[in-house]
């Protein structure tokens, strides 16, 4: 049995985000709550920068709950660098434990699952849910340096700039969200451990992004705070909570192109679809939301194919967050991917949408690519997982 | 679930391919205006120094077209040329010197050593081994032939 209930209420307390510019201009723009203007962000490389945007997540999700770091009891995340480098460097800001984890892409149900656990057996009290990936350094760990005048093949994804954050909880969440300034993530740390010299530079170096925010060449491209998809100063009507879900396992039906990651990852967002509609007793007409993960234009369509051939058809509304993630104009061929895809769109777009009570009931299934640099280099094929969660939104009073 | 064979077949047949003609219309106009460059560039070489031999002339027609694959890498163009040619920048000398340059500039954050010097060659490395060898046996064919 691989599909799970949450008997004890387990709910969503706040969302937060922060893409990239390219991001920015995609199909969920407004919806996300910090757009940078440049993917360096004032920091020296990528990985750096991909750090920064993981801990200012959390600092804006903790915010945003209306709460303080030293609330949250358990910090989970992840990312797609080796050895998760950018979520570790990210969590020695917080005096929290801290469980990394990797499922590749999938990371974020991984999160989300193992949170919920935790806050229904009685473990925890207030989880943060964390997942981060950057274009310029999954490229470069995975693929050719930037620079490099090579063409991308049709069935290539772009990885999501972009890192989110979402706050579990035992406790309901309040209708309003609290405010998150500029100050609250750009600040100094209070519980850094630097010697004076590195405290120095560290101060320095948030002096100069404030002035760069400051003048009009702002490096925060857009603080959606104040459009109409960021309800910060509108109540908001429902409140969500984790009801369940299905783990899913490792398939590997033979794909070894590295480049088309749609097709490896395909048949086990469908394997973990089917058993939790078996296992569950569910119809596909029981959710009004059904998302998967990064599956991209070509992987979506192909999972169609595999649930048609066991006879499961999916709705209309169903949606694939990668394939939907960017404009067609932008290139990307197959859309996004990357551990920050699903996770952004499900806090800028998902979690909003089943706040304002729009979705009543929605499964989602992020799903992952499980292979390093060298796997297909050593004729190695590249398993798939996906890990499906299922949300419902409640009235609140 | 779908047979793991029925399935490899499935994808061969269905996934998205690249654009034969248009690939290589653009690979075949770019690689042949870059050749053209680098003829004018030796045409004009030839002009300016009159005495020079045409090996000599051969010899700095390349330096220069490899300084403005390098130089054109640097300021971040030669990328966006390559995803629009493909083979046609990537095969004159150009190519060469863009895959030795955006490995140097991308491994630049991890300094000098470790960083810009060992990793500079990643992606050119077997296309200078391979050089080396193949001129080997040539050499050493050509020693006992001619």
């Amino acid at each position: 049995m691989r599909t799970f209930e949450i008997k004890t209420p387990v709910y969503i307390k706040s969302g937060f985000t922060i893409v990239g510019p390219k991001e920015g201009d995609g199909n969920f723009g407004d919806c996300f709550d910090l757009v940078l203007k440049d993917d360096l962000w004032c920091e020296k490389s990528y990985e750096k920068c991909e750090s920064k945007m993981h801990r200012d997540a959390i600092t804006g999700a903790i915010k945003k709950a209306g709460m303080e770091k030293e609330d949250i009891d358990i910090m989970l995340g992840g990312d797609l660098l080796n050895e998760l480098s950018s979520t570790s460097l990210a969590a020695r800001n917080f005096p929290t434990a801290f469980f990394g984890l990797y499922n590749a892409c999938s990371t974020y149900s991984e999160a989300i699952i193992v949170g919920s656990m935790l806050i229904s057996g009685g473990y925890a009290r207030h989880i943060t849910c964390s997942t981060s990936s950057h274009y310029s350094s999954a490229e470069r760990q995975y693929r050719f340096p930037l620079e490099l005048g090579n063409q991308r093949p049709p069935t290539a994804q772009w990885t999501v700039t972009g890192s989110g954050c979402t706050v579990l909880s035992c406790e309901k969440p309040s209708a309003i969200n609290s405010r998150v300034y500029d100050d609250d993530i750009i600040a100094i740390d209070d519980g850094i451990n630097m010697d004076d010299k590195e405290l120095e530079k560290y101060k320095k170096s948030i002096e100069k992004q404030k002035k760069v925010i400051n003048k009009d060449k702002s490096n925060i491209l857009e603080e959606n705070f104040h459009k109409q998809n960021n309800d910060y100063g509108v109540p908001s009507s429902h409140c969500v909570r984790i009801t369940g879900g299905t783990i899913g396992r490792v398939i590997d039906l033979g794909i070894d192109d590295e480049a088309n990651m749609g097709a490896a990852m395909a048949p086990a967002a469908c394997d973990t679809i089917l058993t939790h509609f078996k296992e569950s007793g569910r119809s596909p007409d029981y959710y009004d939301g059904i998302f998967t993960g990064d599956l991209g234009r070509y992987g979506k369509e192909t999972l169609e194919y595999l649930l048609s051939k066991e006879g499961v058809t999916l709705p209309k509304y169903y949606m694939d967050t990668g394939a939907s993630y960017f404009l067609p104009e932008q290139k990307t061929f197959q859309g996004g991917s990357g551990a920050g895809c699903v996770n952004t769109v499900f806090n800028a777009y998902i979690l909003k949408r089943l706040q304002r009570g729009e979705i009543k009931r929605a499964l989602i299934v992020p799903t992952g690519a499980l292979l390093n640099k060298d796997t297909p280099l050593q004729k190695e094929t590249i398993p798939g997982i996906a890990h499906a969660f299922t949300v419902e939104s409640e009235p609140l009073n | 679930m779908i047979d793991r064979i029925e399935y490899q077949d499935y994808v061969t047949k269905t996934q998205p391919k690249s654009p034969m003609v248009r690939t290589l219309f653009a690979a075949f106009i770019v690689g042949g205006l870059i050749c053209c460059i680098g003829e004018a560039i030796g045409d004009i070489i030839k002009v300016i120094f009159k005495e020079m031999s045409d090996k000599d002339v051969a010899t700095w027609e390349s330096c220069v077209m490899i300084f403005l694959g390098s130089f054109f890498t640097a300021l971040g163009l030669y990328d966006k040329l390559g995803h629009y040619a493909g083979g046609g920048s990537i095969i004159p000398i150009t190519g060469f010197a863009n895959s030795v340059v955006s490995p140097a500039m991308e491994y630049n954050r991890e300094g000098v050593f470790f960083g810009i010097c060992a990793k500079m060659f990643v992606i050119a490395g077997p296309i200078i081994v391979f050089g080396v060898v193949a001129s080997f046996l040539v050499g050493f064919i050509g020693y006992f032939v001619v």
